[in-house]
C-alpha cells in the first residue's frame, strides 16, 4: 500500500488563530528567559540549595518525549509494523523539535546563555553535561538524516538509520539519567536505575504524546484515521507504563530498605509537602495507575475517548515524574555534618530549601512548549508530514 | 518559498553556524593565556586544619574577612546570599549537648566533583591542589553547585554594586564561584584572609600550609589522631581537616 503525504492548506482562520496564540506564548517564554539572563536568577524560585528548578525538569521531560517519539517511529521502520509507517514522518519531526526544545530549556536556564559555544569548544569527557552535548547534537543530526531519508523515500535506508537512531536514543537517555545518577552526594539522585527508568518513562510519555498529536491533527484536518491504529499504539503505551511502574517500585523499595536513607525517602514519599503530592498524586495515580486501569480495561482500552484520557494523564504524570527526579534531591538538605544536629546556619545548612516554582520558570517552560507547537503546525504547512489517510493494512 | 529552497537555506545556515563556531574556537585558543605553572607546582598541596576547640562561640572573623577580601556578594536574603566560608552552629545528638560552631568552606578535594562535572572545564584544579573557577568560561549551568557534597559552591544570583575591596575583581551575575583559598594571597606568600583573621583575633584555630611538606605545621597536625576530614566515605581526599569535631 502506498501512503501519500500532502501539506495542509493552512489558511483557515482557525489555523491562523492557533499560530498567533502559539507565537504569543513563545514570545512570553523568550521574554521570561531574557529577564532571567539580565536580572539574574534571583527572579526565579531557585537558590543556592536548589540551583536547578523547573527548567531542568522541563528539559529532561522534553528529552524523554523526543526519544519516545523516535522509538515510536522505529516500531514501523525497525520492528516491521508496517501499518504505522504513515506516522513515521510526524514522529521523527517531533523528535527533532523536542530535542531542540530540551536544549533550549537547558541553555536558556544557564546564567550565561551567551556562552553557548563553550561546551562545544571546551570538551570535558568526565562531565555528563559535556558528554550529553555530544550525544544530543549527534542525535539531532541523526534525526535530520532519518527524516530526510523518510522524505526521499529511500526505503532500503530506513531500517539501518532507524536502528542507529534507536540505539543513539538509548544513549541519549542513559546519559540524561546519569546527569543525576552520578551525583554521589545527593541521596535521592545517586542511583544506577536512573538511566533505564528514564528510557522507560521516555517511551511511555512519547507514545502518549504522539497518540494525542495524531488524533488532534487528523481530526482537525479532517483526514481519515483508523481507530484500530490508535488502539494498537495504546497497546504499546500500556506495556511501557507497566515498565515505568516496575522501575519506580524497585528504586524506591531499595532506598526504603537502607536506614541511612530513611530520612530522604520519607521526605520524598510522606512529609515533603509538594513532593509526596507529585509522587502519589501526579506520578502514581494520574500517570500510572489510572491510565493502566483504562488501557487494560476490555472496553475503555479500545475506545478513543478512553485512550485520550489515559494519554493525557500519562503525559501529565511523566511531567510530575521528571519534577520529582530533579527537585526533592536538592530540596532535601545535604548531609555535610554527619551524625551532628545543625542548630543554625546562615546558608540553609540542614534545612529544607522549600523550592517554589516561579512565574518566569513557568513562562519559559510554556514558551518553549509553544515553540514546539508552532514549529509543528508550520511544519505541517511547509513539509508533507501528514498522510492523506492512515488505514489499517488488510491481512 | 518551496520546500527545496527552504531545505537549502536550512543547510546553508547550519554550515555557516559550524564555520563561525570553528572560527571562534581558533580565536579563543590563540588568545588563551599561558598556563602559570611557574607559580603553582604539584610539589605543594595547600591545605588547612581547623581546631574546633579553639573556634570561639559567636566569632565570625574568618567569614567577615573573607567577604571583605573577596567581595563575596551579600544581599540580606539567605536564599541567595553567597558564603565562601560560613559559621554553622551544631551539637551532638546527646542529652544536654553543648552547642558548638564550625567554619565550613570549600574542601579543595583532590577528586573534586565540581571539577569533574563542569562541562566546560571552567572549574579546574591548579597543580598545587587549589580549586578555581574561570569566570570568563563558566556558562552558569550550576552543575557544580549540585555536585559539591560540602555545599561550598555558590551561584551569583543577582547583580550587586557592593565592591568593598577595590583590589579584588567584582563578578557579574550568572556564574558560579567559591572559595579559592585566597590564591592571590598564597601566591604572594601570605595566609588566606580567613586564617589571618583568626590569628589576628588571637584564636589561632586555623592553620594553613603545605600538606606535602612534612615539616609544616599543618602536616604535623594532620599526622595526629585528632584530625579528620568531613565525609571521608565519599573518597574525595579533601585538603581541609577538622580537629575536635
Amino acid at each position: 500500500m502506498t501512503t501519500y503525504f500532502r501539506t495542509i492548506e493552512g489558511r483557515s482562520p482557525r489555523y491562523l488563530l492557533l499560530v498567533a496564540i502559539l507565537a504569543l506564548l513563545s514570545l512570553w517564554g523568550l521574554w521570561a528567559s531574557w529577564m532571567m539572563f539580565t536580572r539574574g536568577h534571583n527572579i526565579t524560585g531557585m537558590n543556592n540549595q536548589v540551583p536547578w528548578g523547573l527548567p531542568i525538569a522541563m528539559a529532561v521531560y522534553f528529552i524523554g518525549l523526543s526519544a519516545g517519539s523516535l522509538v515510536l517511529s522505529a516500531i514501523a521502520s525497525v520492528f516491521g509494523q508496517k501499518q504505522y509507517k504513515p506516522f513515521g514522518r510526524i514522529a521523527v519531526y517531533m523528535a527533532i523539535l523536542l530535542i531542540i526544545a530540551a536544549l533550549a530549556s537547558i541553555i536558556l536556564d544557564w546564567g550565561r546563555p551567551d556562552r553557548i559555544i563553550h561546551p562545544f569548544i571546551y570538551f570535558q569527557p568526565r562531565s555528563m553535561f559535556s558528554v550529553n552535548t555530544f550525544l544530543y547534537s549527534i542525535y539531532m543530526v541523526i534525526g535530520v538524516i532519518y527524516l530526510w531519508i523518510l522524505f526521499a523515500e529511500k526505503d532500503a535506508w530506513v531500517k539501518p538509520i532507524g536502528i542507529i537512531a534507536v540505539v543513539w536514543a538509548i544513549g541519549v537517555h542513559t546519559g540524561t539519567g546519569m546527569i543525576f545518577g552520578f551525583i554521589n552526594a545527593r541521596e535521592l539522585f545517586h542511583s544506577a536505575l536512573l538511566g533505564p527508568s528514564f528510557i522507560a518513562a521516555a517511551a511511555s510519555s512519547g507514545t502518549a504524546l504522539i497518540i494525542l498529536l495524531l488524533l488532534a491533527t487528523f481530526r482537525y484536518t479532517e483526514r481519515p484515521l483508523d481507530d484500530s491504529l490508535i488502539v494498537g499504539l495504546a497497546k504499546y503505551l500500556r506495556i511501557f507504563i507497566l515498565v515505568v511502574m516496575y522501575f519506580i517500585f524497585c528504586e524506591n523499595v531499595t532506598r526504603s530498605y537502607m536506614p541511612a536513607l530513611y530520612h530522604a525517602e520519607r521526605f520524598l514519599l510522606f512529609h515533603g509537602g509538594q513532593y509526596p503530592l507529585a509522587f502519589w498524586g501526579g506520578l502514581v495515580t494520574v500517570g500510572l495507575v489510572i491510565p493502566s486501569i483504562i488501557l487494560f480495561h476490555p472496553r475503555w482500552g479500545k475506545s478513543i475517548p478512553g485512550i485520550v484520557v489515559a494519554s493525557v494523564m500519562q503525559v501529565v504524570g511523566v511531567l510530575a515524574e521528571r519534577y520529582i527526579i530533579v527537585l526533592p534531591g536538592q530540596d532535601f538538605p545535604l548531609e555535610n555534618l554527619p551524625g551532628k544536629i545543625i542548630v543554625s546556619s546562615p546558608f540553609l545548612d540542614g534545612q529544607f530549601a522549600h523550592y517554589q516554582v516561579s512565574l518566569p520558570e513557568i513562562a519559559q517552560g510554556v514558551g518553549i512548549a509553544a515553540m514546539v507547537g508552532l514549529a509543528y503546525v508550520i511544519g505541517l504547512k511547509v513539509f508533507a508530514l501528514l498522510p492523506q489517510e492512515a488505514r489499517e493494512i488488510e491481512h | 518559498m518551496d520546500r527545496r529552497t527552504f531545505l537549502k537555506m536550512g543547510a546553508a545556515t547550519a554550515v555557516g553556524a559550524v564555520g563561525v563556531g570553528a572560527a571562534v574556537q581558533r580565536i579563543e585558543l590563540e588568545a588563551a593565556p599561558l598556563p602559570s605553572d611557574e607559580a603553582a607546582s604539584s610539589k605543594n598541596r595547600w591545605g588547612m586544619v581547623i581546631d574546633l576547640d579553639k573556634c570561639a562561640r559567636g566569632c565570625t572573623s574568618c567569614a567577615d574577612a573573607c567577604r571583605t577580601e573577596n567581595n563575596v556578594p551579600f544581599y540580606g536574603n539567605p536564599k541567595i546570599d553567597n558564603y565562601w566560608i560560613r559559621i554553622v552552629t551544631f551539637k551532638d545528638p546527646i542529652p544536654n549537648a553543648q552547642e558548638r560552631q564550625i567554619p565550613l568552606l570549600c574542601n579543595h578535594c583532590e577528586y573534586a566533583p565540581c571539577a569533574h562535572v563542569c562541562p566546560v572545564a571552567a572549574t579546574f584544579k591548579r597543580a598545587d591542589g587549589v580549586t578555581l573557577v574561570d569566570k570568563h568560561r563558566c556558562i552558569g549551568c550550576r552543575y557544580c553547585v549540585i555536585a559539591c557534597p560540602y555545599k561550598a559552591r555558590n551561584f551569583v544570583f543577582q547583580h550587586t554594586e557592593e565592591w568593598v575591596n577595590p583590589d579584588f575583581p567584582k563578578r557579574m551575575h550568572g556564574v558560579a564561584e567559591g572559595c579559592h583559598l585566597c590564591v592571590h594571597r598564597i601566591d604572594r606568600g601570605e595566609q588566606p584572609a580567613c586564617v589571618q583573621a583568626c590569628a589576628d583575633a588571637e584564636h589561632g584555630a586555623m592553620t594553613f600550609g603545605d600538606l606535602k611538606d612534612p615539616s609544616s605545621a599543618v602536616a604535623g597536625l594532620v599526622a595526629t589522631s585528632r584530625a579528620h576530614v568531613l565525609r571521608p566515605e565519599l573518597g574525595l581526599k579533601p585538603a581541609v581537616y577538622y580537629m575536635g569535631l
